[in-house]
């Protein structure tokens, strides 16, 4: 195998995993602009999604075994009306402290995660891929077919997302509240409404981004915590706020996780991700896409 | 009034000191002095979070990780090279201060939400760092067989004595904490919290007073990691991760952020953790539903409830005042 070869591997298993990220990164972005909220629970959402799904998958309700593709559908509507449901508690807490924020969100993700822990166990399980698992050779490198439905489902779902926010009535709806609460609701917008739609889309993206990686991960209730804190942090990398911030951090952070696992260690990989993370911030405090504003404290 | 009142609240401190020194007798087990070991162990922590987070608005979500690089420190010395409890401990307490201004080196570039990422990022580095170099730290296994502190001779091998240690550097970090918030830094650091453009046009060196708060804190952390050592002999990586952060966190806002006697206040969740356990399972999603609770209907903590209350009162007395002036009027020679 060339150098070349073994470096679009990576590359490839980089932006599988970026994927996951980016779609974890815009649910935080979404609810953030339009609310003003950081849903720290937003990690747990994605814990709950991925099992909102593969339990239709593996048979774990009254023996259901649901192709892939329609429990991944069922994951994502029930885990969309979660997000609806968690919108209406957050919602006293837009806009408080940080720090009062942080707590409430993660109180709640707290009682999602033992909660889930309560219901399926704290063991975990693996989930089969409806794929072959042999690599399909493409020029020399090997590609893993999961890791490119990965690619493929999340390209679809992001572009998806932009056209519903820039074409449908909706979304331009949604975008008018997050610039701007009080002009929005004098508008006519349903403000709230348009906040709930958020919640549920970023809290369905999340469960599709379970979903699809349940095949190449180990699905247990513990997963909410690392992939919760990778997503918020491709999120900063980005600029929190923006959605093409989200995706380009969170493909950024998947990429740069595969390299420093591929050549530097593996044992390091979620540091050295981290410090990059900080020293991109250093640079450019407001994220590599965000908006540089003065906030005045 | 006011004499009176200060006597007052002197006798009371002093009673409720004496119950301090008492409770190691009043105690039932080990187990319960154990439990307020832990208790002062996290007021300590409390207390750093909440100078720099408090007091001075640096967000600072690396405690854990500061607790973890004081108690390290103070294993592998004495485990190494037999340094005692009290070579140790301003080791660790170097060590700490040092790392701490590190990770607040970004605090002067980014703010708010992202220093928050910045510096949970920074303390899970730190984690995964005791865990990998395993050389050095034994990595997962953790390091046994810390020495337990002799003072002056006397063995502090029991829990019961070590209460007292423990009490001795809570209400010495307790003074100095006051004292720290109380004068000069404390201004600068509230000038920076409050208003950090107007600080730094008024001439406040912004950033060496922001890197001072967090500095500070990984002491307060790094005297806590020395304690928890040598109290509990066996230190490992999974101690400090991330949830210890949350739950210094938790207590400081449950008992009142910017004020050092919510510190102390938000100490009762550790009680109250313990107690929580005889759920089992449910223990966890209690304790999130109380969390939720605080944040949702009593967000300015425990001393917050109690200032309201205060302010009620003293509105009331006001009102007394008033009706009392109105129904009757100063006569023409009284004014």
């Amino acid at each position: 195998m060339t150098k070349t070869v073994i470096l679009v591997q990576t590359i490839v298993g980089g932006l599988g995993i970026g994927s996951i990220y980016a779609l974890v990164a815009l649910g935080y972005s979404m609810v953030y602009r339009s609310m003003g909220l950081v849903n720290f629970a937003h990690g747990s959402i994605y814990m709950i999604g991925t099992y909102f799904g593969v339990i239709f998958y593996k048979g774990m309700v009254a023996g259901l075994h649901l192709p892939y593709w329609a429990a991944f559908i069922v994951g994502i509507l029930l885990t969309a009306i979660l997000g609806v449901a968690l919108e209406r508690l957050f919602r006293p807490l837009a806009n408080l402290d940080l720090m009062l924020m942080l707590l409430g969100t993660i109180g709640v993700g707290i009682m999602l995660d033992n909660l889930a822990i309560i219901i399926w166990g704290a063991e975990g399980f693996a989930v089969r891929s409806p794929l072959s698992s042999k690599p399909i050779l493409v020029g020399g490198v090997a590609l893993v077919p999961q890791m490119l439905l990965i690619i493929g489902v999340g390209t679809v779902l992001m572009v998806g997302l932009q056209t519903f926010l820039s074409r449908t009535k909706v979304g331009k709806a949604m975008r008018a509240a997050a610039q701007d609460r009080e002009i929005a609701s004098t508008m006519g917008i349903p403000v709230n409404f348009t906040n709930a739609v958020t919640f549920a889309i970023g809290s369905g993206l999340a469960a599709a981004a379970g979903i699809l990686a349940a095949p190449i991960v180990y699905v247990n209730p513990a997963m909410s915590a690392a992939v919760g804190i990778k997503g918020f942090a491709a999120a900063i990398l980005g600029g929190l706020g923006s959605i093409p911030g989200a995706i380009v951090g969170g493909l950024l952070f998947g990429v740069i996780e595969a390299i420093s696992a591929g050549y530097i260690s593996s044992a390091y990989t979620k540091g050295i991700a981290f410090i990059i993370m900080v020293l991109v911030l250093m640079i450019k405090p407001s994220g590599i896409v965000g908006e540089t504003t003065v906030e005045k404290v | 009034m006011k004499t009176r009142t200060t006597l007052w609240k002197t006798i009371a401190l002093i009673a409720f000191l004496a119950l301090l020194l008492a409770v190691p007798k009043i105690a039932r087990n080990d187990y319960q002095v154990r439990i307020l070991n832990m208790t002062g162990l996290y007021i300590l922590l409390s207390l750093g979070l909440n100078i720099a987070q408090g007091f001075c608005g640096q967000i600072n979500l690396a405690i854990g990780a500061f607790w973890a690089i004081g108690a390290y420190t103070a294993a592998l010395l004495n485990v190494n090279f037999k340094w005692p409890f009290w070579l140790t401990l301003p080791a660790a307490m170097v060590v700490a201060a040092l790392v701490a201004a590190v990770v607040a080196l970004p605090s002067l570039k980014v703010r708010s939400h992202y220093l928050a990422i910045v510096t949970l990022g920074l303390g899970e580095v730190i984690n995964i760092i005791l865990v990998n170099e395993e050389q050095i730290t034994r990595g997962a296994m953790g390091i046994p067989n810390i020495k337990r502190p002799s003072f002056f001779g006397i063995p502090i091998n029991s829990e019961q004595r070590y209460f007292y240690l423990v009490l001795a550097f809570v209400i010495l970090g307790y003074l100095v904490a006051r004292q720290i918030t109380r004068h000069r830094f404390g201004r600068a650091f509230r000038a920076v919290r409050d208003d950090y453009v107007a600080a730094k046009a008024m001439g406040v060196n912004t950033g060496f007073y922001q890197i001072l708060a967090i500095t500070i804190s990984g002491v307060y952390a790094g005297v806590a990691g020395v304690l928890f050592a040598h109290l509990n002999t066996y230190i490992s990586p999974d101690i400090f991760e991330f949830r210890s952060t949350l739950f210094v966190l938790t207590m400081t806002l449950v008992g009142g952020m910017g004020n050092l006697l919510g510190s102390v206040v938000g100490g009762v969740l550790v009680i109250l953790q313990e107690v929580l356990r005889t759920f089992r399972d449910w223990q966890l999603v209690f304790y999130g539903l109380a969390v939720v609770l605080v944040v949702l209907f009593f967000p300015g903590g425990a001393v917050g409830i109690a200032r309201r209350w205060r302010e009620r009162q003293g509105a009331r007395r006001a009102r007394e005042e008033e009706a009392n002036t109105v129904a009757n009027p100063p006569s023409e020679e009284a004014r």
